[in-house]
């Protein structure tokens, strides 16, 4: 007698395209995956507990480990909830250093977005064009800091360096390059014909189904939702920018490349204007030797690079935190994994991790 | 046209075959490191150090493991200094603490070990601790020396004023 059954294929932890340490259990019905049931903690580090066993201002460099990528998002989140916390006033000339280096993260963080989804599809060309262009924030980033990856810059009460002449020169010279390089993708990946099939129209969501599941960032963007927490919020001086918040019609995985690659646009007009418009002045408010935030709580929310990245941090008027929380978008984001794996074929399932972007250690934490 | 994408892409490609190159060989060529570059190990020198140990406690995760000794005179200094990399962040919070700032990366950044013992380091060298304890003797010899002088003064000091005392006891009697 002739029977059919599903069966369960594992996806990771071992696979390339898996973006770290992520395992999908997909239960597939021959081709077409049933259900996409991800397996986390395989990279958890317990970054909240180590929050809490140290000072405020020794907790920063771990925040730096949560989304490895866009260190810089949090470090300016862990910093303004400190701040918001202990109510520190940051100087002006900080907050404007402090949007440039995030949303120089955001482009960095995007470029790999795009290229690993590239790489993902086999599109290694796309890869490792995308690196080229983010070695040269790495730059501005090892010319303020010293690092090119755990910044650790964006401290509590301001940052922590200058920000030179000479990382205005490379700063200026990278805005140079954005439109060229925006051009050369749209060459050799928004025009590819291989690239388009294997996204166009593959893992579509509805803005319901995304906010439903309480996805932010470029995800939910996608689905057609206009929500950023730099419009909404205007937190630091995002207020003073203008700027555009691209969305999607579909919130396919077409749509989730096509968010991303507009806000590297956007993201560099913000940047430009922040050169054009930063004050003169110092760059750390006093932020006392021993810092003891008064008993109370806050929760306080930036757009991360992958969308709402929240800390949430209890004081008890100890220099130590008394419970951390981390709301990580990636990890949220991941909830919608099963949706739009479902009905779709094993290697689609690869696009729509790639697309999602998410990354491990923030996911885990 | 399907296809037409597809060669626009590759003529992307071609073209890098003649512009600038972007790559160079990593171990031969090295590119130039910034200047506050955070990596490798840590360097001080005990003679400027004054082992505070601000920066020990400054550090987030106990990746520093320090030995001070204390001199003839009460004055500490440095004789082991050890950076254990494995644990270390490089946030750069201990050399921002250091009041001296005699604390440095080394930046050689290319310093991946085999083993885990080789992921300690001690700043003060061998040498350094023959110095320092060259160092200590000195200071230790020339307390001594001025320990004695001191009593032999307070020997003699106390010995005038008990003649004079003995001498106005004669005067009374």
């Amino acid at each position: 007698m002739k029977r059919t059954e599903t069966y369960l294929l594992n996806m990771g932890p071992q696979h390339p395209s898996t973006h770290g340490v992520l395992q999908v259990k997909l239960t597939l019905d021959g081709e077409r995956i049933q259900r996409a049931e991800p397996v986390l903690g395989y990279l958890h580090r317990g970054i909240e507990k180590l929050l809490e066993s140290r000072t405020y201002v020794q907790g920063l460099p771990y925040t730096d480990r949560l989304d490895y990528i866009s260190s810089m998002n949090n470090n300016f989140g862990f910093a303004r909830a400190v701040e918001e916390l202990a109510r520190l006033e940051v100087p002006r000339r900080a907050e404007f250093i402090r949007v440039i280096m995030a949303e120089l993260n955001r482009i960095n963080s995007h470029l790999i977005g795009i290229g690993t989804l590239a790489n993902d599809l086999g599109a290694s060309t796309g890869m490792l064009c995308c690196f080229r262009d983010r070695e040269y924030i790495l730059d501005i980033f090892n010319e303020v800091c010293g690092a090119r990856q755990t910044f650790h810059y964006i401290r509590i009460g301001g940052v922590s360096g200058e920000f030179t002449d000479k990382a205005r020169a490379l700063t200026e010279s990278f805005l140079a390059r954005v439109p060229r390089f925006l051009a050369e993708y749209d060459k050799l990946l928004t025009g590819n014909e291989i690239f388009r099939r294997r996204i166009v129209g593959i893992s579509p969501m509805t803005p319901e189904e995304a906010l439903a599941l309480n996805m932010t960032g470029p995800n939910l963007r996608a689905t057609g939702v206009a929500r950023d927490l730099r419009k909404i919020d205007a937190y630091s001086v995002y207020g003073e920018f203008d700027f555009d918040i691209p969305v999607g019609t579909h919130g396919d995985n077409w749509d989730r490349y096509i968010v991303k690659l507009r806000e590297i646009k956007e993201s560099a007009r913000i940047i430009r204007q922040a050169l054009d418009k930063m004050p003169e002045g110092a760059i750390m408010a006093k932020v006392p030797r021993v810092l003891k935030p008064p008993a109370g709580e806050v929760y306080s929310r930036t757009e991360g690079t992958r969308g709402e990245l929240g800390f949430y941090l209890v004081s008890d008027g100890t220099p130590k935190p008394y419970r951390v929380h981390i709301r990580r978008p990636s990890f949220v984001n991941m909830q919608g994994l099963d949706l739009m794996c479902r009905g779709m074929l094993i290697g689609d399932s690869v696009s729509a991790y790639s697309s999602i972007d998410p990354i491990m250690g923030e996911v885990d934490c | 046209m399907f296809g037409k994408g597809l060669l626009t892409g590759m003529g992307v490609t071609i073209k890098h075959f003649f512009g600038k190159k972007e790559t160079f060989c990593y171990p031969e060529e090295k590119l130039p490191v910034a200047e506050g570059f955070r990596g490798g190990n840590l360097t001080m020198d005990w003679r400027v150090c004054i082992a505070c140990q601000l920066c020990a406690m400054a550090c987030p995760n106990k990746a520093l493991e320090l030995k001070v000794v204390t001199d003839a005179k009460k004055k500490r200094h440095m004789e082991h200094y050890i950076h254990k990399t494995g644990r270390c962040l490089f946030c750069n919070l201990c050399v921002e603490a250091c009041p001296v700032h005699t604390l440095q990366w080394d930046k050689n950044f290319a310093f991946s070990s085999w083993n885990k013992a080789a992921m300690t380091h001690d700043a003060v060298s061998d040498a350094d601790r023959t110095d320092l304890k060259e160092l200590l003797a000195n200071i230790e010899a020339k307390a001594k020396a001025e320990a004695a002088e001191k009593a032999k003064a307070a020997a003699e000091a106390p010995a005038a004023p008990a003649k004079q005392q003995a001498d106005a006891k004669g005067g009374e009697a």
